[in-house]
């Protein structure tokens, strides 16, 4: 009898140790509980707090917190990181309780790293810097993880204040909104250029000619960082639009383009050739984007190929040094016997915020307040003119006339002339492709690949994605 | 109490918290991986199982067995380039009569070091424009050389910092098995006319090769799931020079195109590869005891 009574004690406690162990996070998951209850609560109800007044000051609020995951981290992002801060504060400022938990985080971690994982994982920030397209917000939001925002944008009066949501939308639901657009083309050193009398490159002949001279020179024609493959398909995919057409971008996940037909497989051919030539910079595989920069402003680099959002860099000393608003910008010139309109530029409005399905009253409040504050006139006007980032809503013309910047101005331009705009296709094609564009890109830029090789492997992996 | 003792069900309570614990961080998890090695589980949609389809993918993958074969690089180099420097300068230390403590702080630091730190650190001195190697051989009219850029130099790169983060830990291992030998042989050899060498040949190294077959099965196991070093330096690039298999694993499973699936079949691949290698050691290099 004493015996079972020793073992039943014992066995009482080796279960309670255990149990105990095993339900540490009790208090999170009634949390976690409660948070689902209130969320449906909130999709049940349709007396959701106006962001605009959501202060009631008879009652205290209960404090909270929403986690934001932004990447506007180091020098270069120190514009879009203040306009940032100022929405930040604007928000917890109306939004009794709320404050924000902001964490920045590189780029393409957050993008290929940190928030696939968590959308496995189903715990994504409330709010974070998310791109659009097939890899990115539509597959996020096929899969429930994002917040539909198209009744949000109704409610607060922003449903055709958006340029351009297309890479966001699927199905009539808007999974993200764009901070802005941009454009991509050459940034040029214009003392280097004056020096060596070289005239902006208006066209294909002038702008190898540019290179062809900076080589010869001593200097590098295009700087470039491909140590993150994303960087040089940035001039590939250009390329493809002039080579194949602006429609070819579009076109591969549709079986309507091919990866290895003659006009892409000669973009991809132009870049090798470029590669061959010692156009680009030397050991550039082992450089970051960050550095591609770094060699451009120090004066080793005549070109570089990237995009608008680089804008403010250049007119702000303490980044551009000595080069500070000497700096020209062109887009890139038609290819003769290229396809299709040959004025379309590459331009996206595919980077902005998403929003987490997961979310409770007062978070759907705060990430409503968000919006408003974000996308308001004042901040994207600020975007514009403080960090050379093109509007991603309508702006009255009044506004777009204070634009000073040179280069934005630049950039304006040629999106008025241009014919129209074609994406990145990253957003465009299947994952599995986008990533054998950048696997093969590399293998090209170290030799191991030639551009028909390229574009028959790439080819091969789209037709499989295309039958999934 | 001692009653108690007797019965046997006594010793099954106390070994089952350590079961469940067992079974909840090691167990499970191994079930799980190996169930999701045959779907194409990608984290978001639904999955379906399709058999041995991502273990035929790794395999026909170049890049793979590519990475397959840097692994084997990081274990050659470790147990022929490493190791005997190891044993070169845990004698040294052990040799010498003054400053035997600072020797034995300045080996040991690098692997106190942070994975990050160090890859960082490396990355400045290996630097092609502001590095102070490249900056030395312009000293002698040499070319930068692109260290962890040029697929030629990026992997004995790694290899270096690598051993030069571990080989302090393992010298110091060595050195506790040296310095804990009675001194009287060593002098009775000496007595006897024996040289530093002779001593250090014929009577230290055998006296401590259990430990040196331990270092030596650290270093295969280590040379496996090497990834950290090689993430933050080059993430695997330029183009896969130094991709080895947990890297591969790192960019397949999650990375641009995500896929679970084909990364848990991964991990078991290198599970099996690091169990193998180490029942092969341990049943022929590693048996000390005959």
């Amino acid at each position: 009898m004493k015996k079972l009574l020793m073992t039943v004690i014992m066995l009482v406690l080796v279960s309670t140790t255990v149990l105990t162990a095993c339900g540490g996070n009790n208090g999170g998951n009634q949390q976690g509980n409660n948070t689902s209850n209130s969320n449906s609560s909130t999709s049940n109800s349709n007396s959701t707090p106006d962001p605009s007044s959501p202060t009631d000051t008879d009652k205290k609020a209960e404090p909270f917190t929403v986690s934001l995951r932004h990447i506007q981290i180091g020098e270069a992002q120190k514009f879009r990181k203040a306009i940032l801060d100022d929405v930040v504060a604007k928000t917890e400022a109306e939004v009794p309780g709320l404050t924000f938990e902001l964490e920045g985080v590189e780029d393409s971690v957050n993008r290929f790293t940190k928030l696939p994982a968590e959308m496995a994982a189903g715990n994504p920030p409330k709010i974070f810097d998310l791109f659009g397209g097939e890899g990115d917000a539509l597959k996020y939001g096929a899969a429930g993880r994002l917040l539909d925002l198209a009744p949000i944008l109704e409610e607060l009066g922003l449903s055709n204040s958006f340029l351009n949501l297309d890479q966001f939308t699927l199905d009539g639901k808007v999974y993200g909104l764009p901070i802005g657009g941009n454009i991509e083309g050459f940034y040029y050193n214009e003392e280097i250029f004056a020096t060596l009398g070289l005239p902006e490159p208006k066209t294909w002949a002038e702008l190898e000619q540019a290179a062809q001279t900076l080589t010869d020179n001593g200097y590098t024609a295009f700087a470039m960082g491909s140590k993150g493959a994303w960087v040089p398909l940035m001039l590939v995919n250009t390329l493809i639009g002039r080579y194949a057409g602006p429609e070819s971008i579009s076109g591969f996940s549709s079986g309507e383009a091919k990866w290895n037909s003659p006009e892409v497989v000669a973009a991809y051919a132009k870049y090798e050739e470029w590669v061959k030539k010692g156009y680009f910079t030397k050991g550039e595989l082992g450089f970051e984007y960050a550095d591609m920069l770094n060699e451009f402003l120090t004066g080793k680099a005549g070109m570089m190929f990237d995009g608008s959002w680089r804008s403010s860099v250049f007119s702000d000393e303490t980044q551009a040094g000595a080069l500070t608003n000497k700096v020209g910008f062109f887009t890139m010139p038609a290819v003769e016997g290229g396809v299709g309109d040959q004025t379309y530029v590459n331009g996206n409005y595919s980077n902005g915020y998403g929003f987490s399905s997961d979310l409770n009253e007062q978070e759907l409040v705060a990430v409503k307040a968000f919006i408003k504050n974000m996308y308001s006139e004042e901040m994207q006007l600020r975007g514009l003119l403080e960090d050379g980032v093109l509007p991603s809503i309508k702006l009255s013309s009044d506004a777009l006339s204070k634009v000073e910047d040179k280069i934005v101005k630049k950039v304006i331009t040629i999106m008025g002339e241009a014919g129209g705009a074609f994406s990145h296709f990253d957003s465009t094609v299947q994952s599995s492709v986008y990533k054998e564009t950048e696997d093969t890109i590399l293998k090209l830029i170290a030799g191991q690949e030639t551009a028909q090789s390229v574009a028959d492997q790439l080819q091969a992996v789209q037709d499989k994605a295309n039958q999934e | 109490m001692k009653q108690t003792l007797r019965n046997p069900w006594v010793y099954v309570i106390m070994v089952v918290p350590t079961l469940v614990l067992y079974s909840l961080f090691f167990i499970y998890p191994m079930a799980t991986s190996s169930y999701y090695a045959f779907t194409d589980w990608n984290g978001l949609s639904d999955y379906s199982f399709i058999g041995l389809q991502n273990f035929i993918d790794v395999f026909s993958d170049k890049d793979f067995l590519h990475a397959i074969r840097n692994n084997m690089l990081f274990i050659v180099f470790s147990v022929f380039v490493q190791v005997p420097l190891i044993i070169i300068f845990a004698l040294l230390i052990a040799s010498v009569k003054r400053l035997q403590r600072l020797y034995k702080t300045t080996v040991f630091i690098p692997s106190i070091l942070s994975t990050s730190v160090i890859g960082i650190l490396w990355g400045f001195v290996l630097h092609p424009n502001i590095g102070p190697i490249n900056k030395m051989l312009s000293f002698f009219g040499i070319e930068p050389v692109f260290w962890l850029a040029d697929s030629k130099w990026a992997l004995p790169s790694v290899l270096i910092v690598n051993a030069w983060q571990w080989m302090g830990f393992y010298i110091v291992l060595i050195l506790a098995a040296i310095l804990a030998l009675p001194k009287e042989m060593n002098e009775a050899a000496e007595i006897d006319g024996a040289s530093g060498f002779q001593r250090a040949w014929y009577l230290t190294v055998p006296l401590i090769k259990p430990i040196i077959s331990v270092v030596v099965m650290l270093s295969i196991a280590g040379a496996m799931r090497v990834v950290d070093i090689v993430l933050v330096m080059t993430k695997g690039g330029p183009v896969g020079a130094t991709e080895v298999m947990a890297s591969y694993l790192v960019n397949e499973a999650l990375g641009v195109n995500p896929n679970y699936g084909l990364g848990t079949a991964i991990s078991l691949i290198i599970f099996v590869f690091a169990l193998l290698l180490t029942a092969i050691y341990q049943r022929t290099f590693g048996r000390t005891e005959d």
